[in-house]
């Protein structure tokens, strides 16, 4: 011990007492705190042995009843701190608070004081070392969070090596040895009785420095400390450190820290119950609950408080951590006891620890707990079948008939299935033909593809805070992409989801080490599936990057720039076969961005356009996006297409502002605006999919239709006429009748490749002219008239309307219950899908029909297309073939064909790009 | 480039909140409603009786007739109207299946139905009805002094009917669990004997609400041995009533389904013209008045009723010949159809003619049959004319200005009455 009072690192007297020419030494009082259970003689025959002159007053503080006093080391007795500072005038310059349980080196004071003095600090505080331990550290001063927590950055069992031995300012210092200024403190009121030892400390440390006060550490200033004074505080503590930061923080800065404190709690609660912990519930409640009983001096405190503050909240924020140190060290915690599983020496666990020190790392935290929340039914319930989402066809049928094959959507076409039918039908294949689980993970997946693809995004354009990810929830649920989702659009969940990473492979010049052959491979590969999911959102990237340069960004990736621009391979079969989904306005769904959206995503911006470039150019690029899409959506110009890729681009805007906006959190006025508004908007997005399917609309179409397959003939069922006046009531697509909203669907089942109608053929205006001659009531046997079209069930949807009257009064549709919620109608009349008149069994299988070998021909109840084989012919607007074969078979334009298998082509070269890049 | 970031972001953000947003695409317009040619017809087969079924319309085409019964089709018959436009078909060659619905397809909207039951010792007819309303009501009923009734719920349609009866008599309102929520079954009829459910009521008024699908209704009347049908109807503010010359008792019964007093005044054209405001009073809620036309004339004549509220009026003649029911019209026209309108052979049958128009109008009678000569007759404003009728099977009767045309049937110990049916296009 000797040693380390001659250490070269330890100031000593020699440097620090002033001659007796110069300055005399200040006068101190040492305010000796009296401890329950702590010996109160021995400290003061401690104090007797400082080594500091002129020597010091000792001043015994608290309640001394039952305290036998021998007053001979003591000068002194106050009832309260605040008593015992105010009875000392001019002649005293330091007081030295100290805890009847601490135990200084002779020469603690004596380095407190010499530090102080030359840091020209207001309050220092000693080291604090664990009594009777081999030095082991207890307190080197501390930083905390937002919410006090205190930081110590000690390790457990910590031993003093010297290696903290620098003054330094610090967030707090520990009461047990504290130097303050007498005129601060006496201005201050002293410690807050209220306030338990360290909540005490940090209190009073906060206050100085508001009051103009340094705060420093001096570590030379060695102090045994008993730590008696510590025993039973738990809540106590939590609450004290909560009554520290409401007396004080500025209204301004209680007006976030407080919500975002409960927030804290909530989540530190029930991850603590997580870990079998209940204790942490329980001091939250209490700690509330203790300062609402308190509030009141609380207020006082900060009343009294207020003549003395001299700085702003931003000087308690220079020595603070970023984020949570409660929710830090519980993901550490959670994460060290998952990987305990397989890391024995915590290697990883070490990592972890590390890894949750960045914000960003809990803004990914937080969107994958909302995420898992938000996905909570479709992992129990699986995918819902609405809207637009249908389950996928068996994979051979669904590459059947991306190469072009049969489109059997309505009353089938020769025109190609939407892309995603191949995307869906290779993924289902590669899952060994479970094209169920296929929908599911992809759907599940989504969700997590998207915040991470949001993060690296944000974090390529120079983003670092919990915002990035958290633009991930945005990206999903915002503005255009909830529209969509809530009419069960899962093409567009699927496509915002990839959008982030397609439009991150542009942007990417700046990433240096990765080659060209890796960038155009992976822009190929994650184009691909984009254009596939949603063709015309290929386009966002190319705007986003001609934006973000015309922003002042750097340099975009021309490789990856170029290297999307060919996966439209995948999309032009469909465009070219149906190019009203590009063109026709008449077929949209009529979706447009609520106005709440542009409202928060405006406030969002406007004060980032005041921030330094970065991130004010972010949230430019997200402004024109997200403000500029639903503009443009408002336009009659495009079709569904056009309207769904302007919708998902203003959700990417829409995140990117918020990643903006979240990015750093304080409490200037620009910055707390932006963040408020950014916390909206990721506020109105979770609850987009707080439903837990991630918004996608509820039901379960092929459920309610199972009716059709199970009462179905030997030849199967055929198709079912659905109608309404709500155009949201039609699942997919709808054609517009008279008066009402239409579509057939296929009895067998409702898949993905029928969600979009193609182009009216013959056949489809035949149903419509039948349609319009039912419904004017005239018609007594409607069925009869549905009969060609292979009609067999007519579903009426929503509120009751035209079809519902006339259908009361004719005789040939029998009205049955088999759906609650709409009204059933068979038609005991409707054709076969495949007949041959003699009943040899022709039904259909696969993308094809089969039956019978025969000489006769077999008539099929689709639009005539002379693609169909073998001898294909028409009969009025069917196709007829020869059953010569026993089945029939439909091939689609070789240019399609061509087309499918170029995309093919692609993917597979785009993936060996990907391989080279890495080799190099 | 902070000031055009400011720019950016207050034009695209009221841009974006300012931009309506693309009007909603509709779906087309719904066509004109058009009735189904077709009439609904109540059939009685067996027990003596047996029903003829008169078709008449304005062209020459097909026609057919769907007996239905137990939900299933009975029997089914396709004719053609002919170059008289006119064909009767005895409803026993297609199903002789008691109390039952007839669905009739006719060939154009100019088209009429109409229905003759003929036994030993009963006749009745009524004309068939085209597409109910929702609502019918249906007066001039009882079951007293031995006479029998019953209502007849004639559903020919695929779909289920559920009706709910409020039936009123001098009792009250009459409470009886049968009369909720009846079903009628698709293709099918459904009778309820008045005379088991509330034995003793002289004046019994039925208001039919439908619930779920389409019923028709037809009252069907035992009394003195005859027996008489006339179909519900739904109520007006304005009755038109030709009635026919002749001994006995003749009625003419006014009653409201309105839970609310309703006004009415009578307008009687007698031998000098219309004699306005003969007769006024209330009904009370739900209540009927008998107005006994018997005391203010024996000869041919009309009367018109003019009311506050919904009524329905109803003519009710009883005497040796038998007992005859019909409901008045709520609307003159140039033109009438009377299916079935004929000499039976062991008896006579009378055209009434009502011209309500305010000229001498020129009618002309043109019974639809091989060979036939047409009638001409002059009608004196706001008088009636009776004619004789000859053998056939249905008459047209054409005028200048607007006629309300009845015909009645008598044979011996039983008679029938029937209103025209009036046809406005073709």
């Amino acid at each position: 011990m000797a040693s380390r009072m001659t250490d070269v690192s330890t100031p000593t007297a020699a440097e620090s007492i002033p001659k007796a020419d110069e300055t005399p030494a200040p006068t101190i009082a040492i305010l000796l705190d009296l401890v329950a259970g702590a010996d109160l003689q021995a400290a003061l025959a401690v104090l007797s042995r400082q080594v500091y002159e002129p020597s010091p007053k000792v001043i015994i503080v608290g309640p001394t009843d039952n305290i036998e006093l021998d007053l001979h080391d003591a000068d002194g007795v106050a009832a309260t701190m605040e008593e015992a500072m105010a009875e000392h005038g001019s002649g005293v310059d330091y007081f030295w608070i100290l805890h009847s349980d601490a135990r200084p080196r002779p020469d603690a004071l004596r380095a407190l004081v010499s530090e102080v003095e030359r840091n020209n600090a207001a309050l220092g505080g000693s080291k604090l070392l664990v009594a009777g331990s081999h030095d082991e550290l207890e307190s080197v001063g501390s930083a905390t969070d937002v919410f006090g927590e205190p930081y110590s950055g000690l390790d457990r069992g910590e031993i003093d090596l010297q290696q903290y031995d620098v003054v330094r300012e610090v967030a707090f210092v520990r009461s047990a040895s504290m130097l303050v200024r007498r005129d601060l403190a006496q201005g201050l009121k002293g410690l807050d009785p209220l306030l338990p030892p360290v909540a005490a400390g940090l209190d009073f440390s906060q206050r100085t420095r508001l009051a103009g006060g340094r705060v420093v550490s001096v570590p030379s200033s060695e102090v045994y400390h008993q730590g008696r004074c510590e025993k039973g505080q738990g809540w106590r503590e939590q609450a004290g450190r909560l009554r520290a930061m409401l007396t004080a923080y500025s209204l301004l800065t209680l007006l976030w820290m407080v919500p975002y404190e409960i927030v804290v709690g909530l989540l530190d609660s029930i991850g603590s119950l997580l870990l079998g912990r209940w204790r942490p519930a329980a001091r939250h409640l209490v700690s509330w609950a203790w300062n609402l009983i308190h509030l009141p001096s609380t207020v006082g405190q900060r009343l009294r408080f207020r003549n003395v503050r001299s700085a702003r909240d931003e000087e308690l924020f220079r020595f603070q951590a970023k984020g949570s140190l409660r929710l830090r060290e519980l993901g550490s915690e959670l994460s060290g006891r998952v990987l305990s599983v397989f890391d024995d020496d915590q290697a990883l666990a070490r990592g972890t620890r590390r890894l949750w020190a960045s914000p960003g790392i809990w803004g990914a935290a937080v969107a994958g707990a909302i995420t898992l929340f938000a996905v909570r039914t479709i992992v129990f319930s699986g995918v819902p079948d609405a809207g637009f989402s249908f389950i996928f066809e068996a994979p051979n049928v669904a590459l059947d008939r991306w190469l072009a094959g049969w489109n059997q959507s309505g009353l089938g076409s020769p025109a190609t299935v939407h892309p995603s039918v191949g995307v869906t039908g290779l993924i289902s294949w590669l899952l060994l033909g479970a094209e169920g689980a296929a929908r599911t993970l992809m759907t599940l997946a989504f969700g997590f593809v998207a915040i991470i693809g949001m993060g690296r995004l944000a974090g390529l354009l120079g983003l670092r805070g919990p915002g990035r990810y958290l633009a991930g929830l945005v990206l999903i649920a915002g503005p255009g992409v909830s529209v969509l989702t809530s009419r069960g659009s899962w093409l567009a969940l699927a496509a915002a989801s990839l959008l982030p990473w397609v439009v991150r492979s542009v942007l990417e010049q700046g990433v240096a080490r990765r080659s060209w052959a890796s960038k155009a491979g992976w822009a190929v590969v994650l184009a691909l599936p984009l254009a596939a999911f949603s063709p015309l959102a290929l386009g966002v990237p190319l705007v986003a990057a001609i934006t973000w340069v015309g922003l002042g960004g750097r340099r975009i990736s021309a490789v990856g720039l170029l290297a999307t621009l060919p996966a439209v391979v995948v999309a032009l079969p469909f465009l070219l076969g149906d190019p009203g989904w590009l063109t026709d306005e008449t077929r949209r769904l009529g979706l447009s961005v609520e106005l709440i959206w542009p409202v928060v995503v405006g406030l969002a911006a406007l004060p980032i356009v005041f921030f330094d470039g970065l991130v004010r150019r972010v949230a430019l690029l997200g402004v024109v996006m997200a403000l500029g899409a639903p503009i443009l959506v408002a336009l009659p110009y495009g079709g569904p297409g056009v309207e769904e890729a302007l919708l998902i681009a203003a959700s990417l805007g829409a995140a990117l502002v918020v990643a903006a906006a979240l990015d750093r959190i304080s409490v200037s006025p620009g910055c707390l605006l932006a963040s408020i508004a950014g916390t909206v908007i990721v506020v109105l997005s979770v609850a987009v999919i707080a439903d837990g399917r991630l918004g996608l609309r509820d039901g379960d179409i092929n459920d309610r239709l199972a009716f059709a397959t199970t009462l179905a003939g030997p030849e199967g069922p055929g198709r079912i006429l659905l109608a309404s006046t709500d155009r949201a009531d039609i699942p997919g697509e709808a054609r517009p009748g008279p008066g009402f909203w239409y579509r057939v669907v296929d009895g067998a089942s409702v898949t993905s490749d029928q969600a979009w109608l193609p182009e009216p053929l013959p056949g489809d205006r035949a149903l419509d002219q039948a349609l319009s001659d039912i419904s004017t009531g005239a018609e007594l046997r409607p069925g009869d008239l549905l009969a060609p079209f292979a009609i067999d069930w007519v579903l009426l949807e929503g509120p009751r309307f035209r079809l519902d009257d006339v259908l009361l009064a004719q005789i040939d549709l029998v009205p049955t219950p088999l759906d609650p919620s709409s009204r059933v109608y068979e038609n005991p009349g409707g054709a076969a899908l495949a007949t041959d008149g003699v009943d040899n069994g022709w039904h259909r299988q696969g993308a094809g029909f089969v039956g019978e070998a025969g000489s006769g021909r077999v008539a099929l109840a689709i639009n005539h297309s002379s693609g169909w084989q073998p001898e294909a012919g028409a009969i009025e607007w069917w196709t007829s073939v020869s059953a010569a074969d026993g089945e029939a078979l439909f091939a689609g334009e070789s240019v399609n064909r061509a087309l499918a298998f170029a995309a093919l082509v692609l993917l597979i070269t785009g993936f060996g790009l990907v391989v080279v890049g890495r080799r190099a | 480039m902070r000031f055009v970031g400011i720019l950016l972001v207050v034009l695209l953000t009221a841009g974006a909140v300012a931009m309506p947003p693309l009007a909603q695409i509709e779906p087309g317009a719904s066509p004109g409603r058009q009735e189904p040619p077709v009439a609904v017809c109540a059939i009685e087969e067996g027990s003596g009786r047996t029903t003829g079924l008169s078709v008449l319309s304005t062209i020459d085409g097909p026609l057919s007739l769907t007996v239905f019964a137990g939900g299933e089709t009975a029997g089914s018959i396709g004719h053609r109207t002919g170059t008289n436009g006119a064909v009767t078909i005895p409803v026993v060659d297609v199903a002789a299946v008691g109390t039952v619905a007839g669905l009739v397809e006719m060939p154009i909207a100019s088209s009429a139905a109409g229905v003759f039951v003929s036994g030993a010792e009963t006749t009745s007819a009524e004309a068939c009805a085209s597409l109910p309303d929702a609502t019918t009501f249906l007066t001039g009923a009882t079951t007293a002094s031995g006479d029998t009734f019953e209502l007849h719920l004639m559903n020919p349609y695929a779909g289920s009917a559920l009706v709910e009866l409020t039936v009123q008599s001098e009792a009250g309102l009459e409470s009886n669990e049968r009369f909720d929520s009846v079903l009628v079954p698709p293709r099918s009829s459904r009778i309820l004997d008045f005379t088991d459910l509330i034995p003793g009521r002289e004046q019994i008024s039925v208001l039919v609400e439908t619930v779920d699908g389409r019923v028709m209704t037809v009252g069907r009347q035992g009394a003195s041995g005859d027996s008489a049908v006339w179909r519900a109807t739904s109520p007006a503010q304005e009755w038109l009533l030709p009635i026919p010359a002749g001994s006995g008792q003749r009625n003419l019964v006014i009653a409201t389904p309105n839970n609310a007093e309703v006004e009415y005044q009578i307008d009687f054209y007698g031998p000098d013209g219309l004699e306005e405001g003969l007769l006024t009073g209330v009904l009370a809620p739900r209540g009927q008045a008998v107005v006994d036309v018997t005391s203010l004339t024996a000869r041919e004549t009309a009367v018109r009723v003019v009311a506050t509220g919904p009524l329905v009026a109803t003519m009710w003649q009883e005497s040796e010949e038998g007992l005859s029911v019909t409901t008045a019209s709520q609307v003159a026209a140039n033109r009438w159809f009377l299916p079935n309108a004929a000499r039976p052979e062991d008896g006579t049958a009378t055209l009434v003619i009502l011209n309500t128009a305010i000229d001498s109008g020129a009618v002309v009678v043109r019974p639809l049959r091989e060979g036939a000569q047409e009638l001409r007759l002059t009608v004196d404003p706001d008088t009636v004319t009776e004619l004789a009728l000859a053998d056939g099977t249905g008459y047209l009767v054409e005028s200048v200005g607007e006629t309300v045309v009845l015909w009645t049937a008598k044979r011996p110990q039983s008679s029938s009455a029937a209103m025209g049916i009036p046809i406005f296009d073709g």
